[in-house]
């Protein structure tokens, strides 16, 4: 981690801090930390997808146990639902685990297909789930609920307790920070990986898989550990999703979140540390200014996203971080305070001249 | 018996709604490694321009489908041309196009959606209502509709491919790109071509699926991913292996609809799917040379 970017981390984190006490309309927080909980699942699954370089479209899958262990184990055991963050967490690596198994000996987008595909398959096995459950007898007798709730889904589980602790005035500032919390962790965990020898073995992997593995760097040791540690926190970004809104529905597996992630993911630029974060705020700017703007917006919103992503795949595949890099070295050589060696702009140069 | 006979009816005409989809994608994707996920949503597409022109323009259904299966080629080159044309030298293409046809067919289904509302119309081309009874189980004439029609495209798209100078220009594209080009192929105009004739096929899959069920703004989702799972079984790129496992996907399908539940047909091919890769990660019919960088 750059000094540079430490001086960022910081201001952003007492910004984010201070963000609830300027004087800011109630839906602008909650809004804000929406953002905070899919931007930890964009900065998880960039280490996955950017980093790892493995294309994995399972985050929502793995994020979704994470949100149904909560509803379940709240709901069926009757737990606090602070204390099923942890199993939630564990269930995702758990998942994750599996996946990253089955699809370890695949390349590129096999691996999308077959995760588009599981996620699809939870979809379908939740939304078919119709039979009525005894757990819910135990319940409420008169009600005809199955294990998952179906397509209506599952609620009465438990929050986070705000409520009783702060008053349901300054509720929305309880789950605020909780989620800023985990963002920051996440953030973190990101940076971390992405400088440590996990980060560089898989920079090695990618640009000479040959002499990287005959150095002794093994993919598929250092692929299950991303698979792992992203998976946790995206399962308990899950988790605390469902903890917050105190519902969960298949509709989380839909393919308007999908589009939200990835716009957020490939707007930011994938594979760079500061991409999701970058991402998830942009993305979350202009779909506030499009509900805005537009009364009946909300149709139209996927249609403006999905021609964005497509643009910014098609015209910008380094995303803005990627360019905003670019301009900002340029800058710097034109200004004379660097020469022509930033890592970056180099590497991506390089790598394009190889390929084509 | 009469199971039998009802899981290798109802068996066949998935597998031959897959397979006309299938073929179109795997073409695609054996032609220039792009992956088109807009493939449902044109599917989608070509379904609905029936309607456009049946209900809006007031065409009889003989001259609707055939401008319907033009709109969908017309579709097919669009799409080329505001996506692959400009991807096609940048590098990691098959994972960008990948998210930018994601992005593209999402737009699609969601402006669908917009004009035509969220409930089903009734395809207009369909027999579904009329059928005959084999041993007691009855066959709609929809399905030998359907049938027939995948069986005909297929011997059409085997004879396009196998024996015209196009088809051979294809072929050689998918075999070496740079040799074909020193050739004289010239390879973009196979690349529209192709993406143009696997909308169309993508089209009267849509058309044949709407006819069994409903039109519906995003009944493109669920049948693009089985094709996908098929196109992986067979192993990315292989046209004739896609249209095997196309049917072996399709009598799976419905043997587990028949023999345990409507709602674990699904589930079991894909879990089917994961096991054969695991034992062959480069799918049934693949070679491993079949994932080119």
């Amino acid at each position: 981690m750059s000094r540079r970017d430490l001086i960022i981390l910081v201001v952003l984190i007492a910004f984010a801090i201070a963000f609830p006490y300027m004087g800011v309309p109630r839906y602008l927080l909650t809004s804000a930390l929406v953002m905070f909980c899919f931007a930890t699942v964009v900065t998880q699954w960039n280490l996955v997808f950017g980093v790892a370089g493995i294309f994995s479209l399972g985050q929502l899958a793995i994020f979704a146990i994470g949100a149904y262990t909560t509803a379940v184990m709240g709901r069926y055991l009757d737990m606090n639902v602070w204390y099923t963050f942890p199993i939630a967490g564990l269930a995702g690596v758990g998942l994750s685990l599996l996946v990253g198994l089955a699809t370890l000996r695949m390349k590129g987008v096999y691996v999308a297909l077959l995760t588009i595909a599981i996620a699809q398959m939870m979809f379908v096995l939740i939304q078919t789930d119709t039979a009525c459950s005894e757990l819910n007898r135990i319940i409420n007798p008169q009600t005809c609920i199955s294990f998952t709730g179906g397509s209506q889904g599952l609620g009465d589980f438990g929050s986070f307790g705000w409520r009783e602790v702060l008053g349901g005035r300054d509720a929305v500032r309880g789950d605020y920070y909780t989620m800023l919390g985990l963002l920051v962790v996440g953030v973190l965990v990101s940076f971390f990986i992405i400088n440590s020898r996990i980060g560089l073995g898989f920079k090695a992997l990618r640009d000479n898989p040959e002499l990287a593995a005959s150095r002794g760097i093994s993919q598929f040791k250092y692929q299950l550990i991303v698979f792992g540690v992203s998976a946790f926190l995206t399962a308990v970004a899950g988790s605390f999703y469902a903890a917050k809104f105190k519902a969960v529905g298949p509709g989380i597996l839909g393919f308007d979140l999908l589009l939200l992630l990835i716009a957020m993911l490939v707007v930011g630029g994938l594979g760079r540390a500061w991409g999701p974060l970058l991402g998830a705020l942009v993305i979350t700017i202009f779909r506030e200014g499009v509900d805005n703007i537009m009364t009946e917006g909300l149709q139209w919103r996927d249609v403006i996203f999905g021609g964005i992503v497509a643009a910014v795949m098609i015209f910008m595949p380094e995303g803005l971080t990627g360019t905003l890099d670019r301009l900002w070295n340029y800058i710097l050589i034109k200004l004379g305070f660097a020469k022509a060696r930033s890592s970056t702009v180099t590497a991506v140069a390089q790598d394009k001249k190889a390929n084509d | 018996m009469n199971f039998f006979l009802q899981i290798i009816v109802s068996g066949l005409t998935l597998g031959a709604m897959y397979s006309l989809s299938a073929v179109g994608l795997s073409l695609v994707w054996g032609s220039f490694n792009m992956l088109n996920m807009a493939h449902g949503a044109i599917m989608t597409l070509g379904a609905y321009f029936v309607i456009i022109w049946f209900d809006s323009m007031g065409m009889t259904l003989w001259l609707a489908a055939p401008f319907a299966l033009i709109c969908a080629a017309i579709a097919g080159v669009i799409l080329y041309f505001i996506s692959a044309h400009w991807m096609l030298t940048k590098r990691a293409f098959d994972t960008n196009i990948m998210i930018a046809t994601i992005g593209i067919s999402i737009a699609l289904q969601t402006g669908l959606l917009k004009a035509f509302g969220g409930e089903p119309y009734a395809q207009p081309l369909s027999l579904r209502s009329y059928s005959f009874m084999v041993n007691d189980v009855p066959v709609s004439y929809q399905r030998l509709v359907i049938w027939a029609t995948a069986l005909i495209l297929m011997v059409g798209v085997g004879i396009f491919l196998s024996r015209t100078n196009f088809g051979r220009a294809v072929r050689a594209t998918a075999q070496n790109r740079d040799a074909a080009q020193l050739m004289g192929v010239r390879v973009r105009r196979v690349y529209v071509a192709v993406l143009a004739l696997a909308s169309v096929l993508a089209a009267v899959s849509g058309i044949m699926l709407s006819s069994m069920k409903e039109l519906m703004p995003l009944m493109g989702g669920e049948p693009l991913l089985k094709a996908f799972i098929v196109i992986i079984l067979a192993g990315l790129g292989n046209v004739t292996g896609a249209l095997y496992a196309a049917i072996l996907v399709g009598l799976l399908e419905a043997a587990v609809q028949v023999l345990v539940g409507a709602q674990y047909g699904f589930p079991a091919i894909l879990i089917f799917v994961i096991l054969v890769l695991i034992w062959k990660p480069a799918g049934l019919f693949g070679r491993r040379t079949v994932a080119r960088q």
